[in-house]
């Protein structure tokens, strides 16, 4: 991962506001795209650089909840400032429970306008480097055999090695040897540290069944 | 018949058709008679006049008795005229011929009754009645009971006695004109002329005491007027008759009169009514009606059967008030109750019945004047009065629509304002390095600029929807214009809403007077409805759509279309009504007051539905410029 400047993604129909925020955010230091509409954001939806994106509420087309309904999933790193030219209790609650970084409403003062940012940018960093964490753990579990990974599935579940082998049909002292492959593998040195990542990694969910398999589990990780 | 039927023959029938011809004949018998006395009913009057058709005195008297007859008969009755002219033909010989010839003519119609008009006719009827009228009754009218007793009539023969006091004449005479030193008394050659002279002379000795009494007899027409033209001033002329002249020409005494009279150096009188009017100045005297109705009453006794006798036909003073005026008579001086002809009538008894009639139309005028500019003073307070709470109303429902509309006015005006504090706070911070980029900030004030200009126009435009006003700002406008003012306003919540709006390009002007405020406001109005109405419809299928066009090259119309629920068919009229409403939070006047609005432009509105779905609202206006 090359370390990249952050860059605003602004998105408002209308043109001058686009351009005049544009100029403040530059002025400001950041890089700055504009779009005219979601649809134009999602068409040229940015890949890697952290960032975030100032979207205005109401356009025509793809409204600003709408929007951040696709970007959820599409780019989970982009956290979103909403801009509004009329406060809507409503709509600002929903695109909070949504998970919006923050809800302005124009014409925003300059200070409050930056720290939005500031924040959405530093969330955008602090997401990437979580996914950065989970990436190299993910990277870590896919060097597990599939044998070690059920192995490690149950260990993270706080099974004794007597349980896991008769679970699996073998001998505890196999057992041993595929934990230590483990614990080596994932470079930890205690249990707790493990079930950490298995936490992490979303492996624990009690209404889910054990993974089948690491690929399946890995991808569940993905955000 | 009967023989003519083919069925056999019946004694039965004959005996029947013996009695009907019987009853026939019967019938045939007693209806002559029948008829003969019905025809006897109807009476049969002749009228005999003395001389020819033209005098007046006979004319009138004999009009006035037929009038009377037939008034009195319903109609029922023969009369019969003779003129026996004889004045002009004065000999035994003709008066001989004519009784003969009345005598055959009337041989198979003999007359019930024979009506005498003057003297001569009396005396010639008296002759000759067992000739021309056997069984008649006869009776006269036209002269005195002097004059009577001359022709010793029958105790049978009555009439109407027309007693002329030739001394009541003078009397009068001389009370006009009691400086009078003279008295001139004219009369014809006629026999009537001189028995006339001969009664004056007797009953004027008494009388003219005091006055130089001249008479003038036996002098032609002009021979009398020149005299009359002579006579000393201040004197009193009366005229008898004059039927002839010495010449022997034969005259109507009037027209005799009036010759004369038309010279006369002084005022002129005589003793009938139809002198009255042709140059003298009054007389007592029987008015020839008065004598023709007498007559006619005595007549319609005698064929009543009842038994008549000699009346008097009521005597008066006539005057006439032109030769008192030409002469300088007063009338005071006349003897009470006179009938007074020809009076120069004030304006007010001239025109009494104009003058009401035009005094009472203008007060009528007056009147309807009076009560039209109350009534337009009440209506003009009550229009303005109107036009007040309209007004009223236009700027309640205006501001309504302000602030349905403040959320998207705001969000419209946060865009500039927006954009302007943007722009400023990146010059402040451009500003605040080494070596700002002055271009930029250059390109940065004329997008301020811009933006300001952005803000005060949604501005203008609104300015209309909240300021009040208490009178119709006439102005002439593109209707074009007001559409794209209220879209400007309307597409922020139009955007909110993710309304479609759509407008038809303007192929024209369309030039409309009115206060453009106003329909504005209708055309807000009927846009948010519209808008209202399409909450339900699917995202993407919402759209509004203005289209304007000119119709008939006279009016303007704009029509906005939705894609809404539209409005059930019979609520189409009644959507205009006050108080109609289907939103929970409406008022129901919105439409109400567009309608007024429109209506007070002189224009038209209306709702249907559209084929597609929707509903769409049109309302066409009057062309500022038509044609």
């Amino acid at each position: 991962m090359t370390q990249l400047e952050p860059v605003i993604h602004i998105v408002d129909d209308d043109k001058s506001y686009r351009t005049a925020l544009a100029r403040l955010m530059e002025a400001s230091g950041f890089g700055v795209v504009t779009y005219g509409s979601g649809e134009e954001l999602l068409a040229h939806l940015p890949r890697s650089a952290p960032g975030c994106i100032l979207l205005d509420l109401q356009m025509p087309g793809l409204s600003g909840l709408e929007l951040q309904d696709r970007l959820t999933e599409k780019a989970p790193l982009l956290p979103i400032v909403f801009l509004t030219g009329r406060g809507d209790i409503t709509a600002s609650v929903r695109a909070m429970k949504a998970g919006a970084e923050d809800f302005l409403e124009k014409p925003a003062p300059r200070e409050a306008l930056l720290e939005a940012v500031e924040r959405a940018l530093l969330r955008s960093e602090i997401r990437r480097a979580e996914l950065d964490r989970v990436n190299a753990l993910q990277a870590r579990l896919e060097t597990l055999t599939p044998r070690e990974f059920e192995v490690f599935g149950l260990i993270v579940r706080g099974k004794l090695n007597k349980q896991i082998a008769y679970d699996l049909g073998t001998s505890e002292r196999t057992v041993k040897a595929h934990r230590h492959n483990v614990m080596e593998k994932l470079g930890v040195h205690s249990l707790a540290e493990a079930v950490s990542i298995a936490e992490r990694l979303r492996l624990l969910d009690p209404t889910a069944k054990p993974p089948e398999d690491v690929h399946d589990a890995v991808r569940r990780t993905s955000p | 018949m009967v023989r003519a039927s083919t069925k056999p023959w019946n004694p039965l029938t004959w005996i029947a058709s013996a009695f009907l011809c019987l009853l026939l004949f019967l019938t045939l018998v007693t209806a002559g008679p029948l008829s003969a006395e019905v025809v006897d009913q109807v009476p049969r009057i002749l009228i005999l006049y003395p001389y020819d058709e033209r005098i007046p005195a006979t004319t009138i008297a004999g009009e006035t008795l037929r009038n009377r007859l037939q008034q009195a008969t319903a109609g029922k009755v023969d009369l019969f005229s003779e003129f026996l002219d004889l004045s002009r033909f004065p000999e035994k010989v003709h008066i001989d011929r004519m009784a003969r010839y009345l005598s055959e003519k009337y041989a198979d119609r003999h007359p019930h009754v024979v009506i005498a008009l003057g003297e001569e006719a009396t005396g010639f009827i008296v002759r000759y009645r067992h000739a021309i009228a056997p069984d008649a009754k006869i009776v006269f009218c036209g002269f005195s009971g002097a004059d009577a007793a001359k022709l010793s009539l029958p105790s049978d023969v009555v009439g109407a006695f027309s007693e002329y006091d030739i001394a009541k004449t003078l009397l009068m005479a001389r009370g006009l004109q009691p400086d009078a030193r003279d008295l001139v008394i004219i009369g014809g050659s006629s026999d009537f002329d001189r028995s006339w002279l001969a009664t004056a002379r007797r009953s004027l000795a008494g009388p003219a005491s005091g006055l130089r009494t001249t008479y003038v007899e036996d002098l032609t027409i002009d021979e009398f007027a020149d005299r009359a033209s002579h006579v000393p001033e201040g004197s009193i002329i009366l005229v008898l008759t004059v039927f002839t002249d010495r010449s022997g020409r034969n005259f109507i005494p009037r027209n005799a009169l009036e010759r004369i009279a038309a010279k006369a150096s002084a005022p002129v009188y005589g003793p009938y009514s139809t002198y009255i009017g042709h140059g003298a100045v009054g007389g007592n005297t029987v008015t020839f009606e008065s004598v023709g109705k007498a007559v006619a009453e005595l007549a319609i006794d005698a064929i009543a059967g009842k038994s008549i006798a000699n009346v008097n036909v009521p005597k008066t003073f006539v005057a006439d008030a032109r030769e008192l005026t030409r002469w300088g008579l007063p009338e005071s001086g006349l003897p009470a109750g006179t009938v007074v002809s020809f009076k120069e009538k004030s304006l007010w008894e001239t025109y009494w019945a104009a003058i009401i009639s035009i005094v009472a139309a203008l007060a009528l005028q007056a009147a309807i004047i009076t009560v039209l500019l109350f009534e337009q003073h009440r209506r003009r307070a009550a229009e303005q009065e109107s036009r007040l709470r309209l007004l009223e109303l236009v700027h309640l429902n205006q501001s309504a629509t302000a602030g349905a509309l403040s959320a998207s006015i705001a969000h419209e005006l946060n865009q500039p304002l927006g954009a302007i504090r943007s722009n400023v706070d990146a010059i402040e911070i451009l500003l605040r390095k080494e070596r700002p980029d002055l271009n930029l900030i250059r390109q940065i004030l004329v997008d301020i600029g811009e933006d300001d200009q952005r803000a005060s126009d949604i501005i203008v435009r609104l300015r209309g929807l909240l300021k009040k006003r208490s009178e119709i700002d006439w102005q002439e406008f593109d209707l074009n214009e007001v559409v794209n003012s209220a879209i400007c306003i309307l597409r922020a919540e139009a955007g909110q809403k993710s309304i479609v709006v759509s407008s038809s390009d303007p192929t024209r002007a369309l030039p409309v007077r009115a206060d453009k405020v106003h329909l504005q406001q209708v055309i807000l109005n009927l846009a948010t409805n519209a808008m209202d109405a399409m909450v339900d419809a699917a995202a993407t299928e919402r759209r509004l759509v203005f289209q304007t066009a000119l119709i008939e090259n006279s009016k303007v119309e704009l029509s906005i279309s939705d894609t809404g629920r539209g409005i059930p068919s019979d609520q189409l009229d009644h959507v205009f009504h006050a108080f109609y409403t289907t939103k929970p939070t409406g008022t129901g006047l919105g439409l109400s007051i567009a309608r007024a609005i429109i209506e007070t432009y002189g224009g038209k509105i209306w709702a249907d539905n559209r084929a597609e779905g929707g509903a769409v609202f049109r309302f066409v206006l009057p062309l500022a410029h038509p044609g």
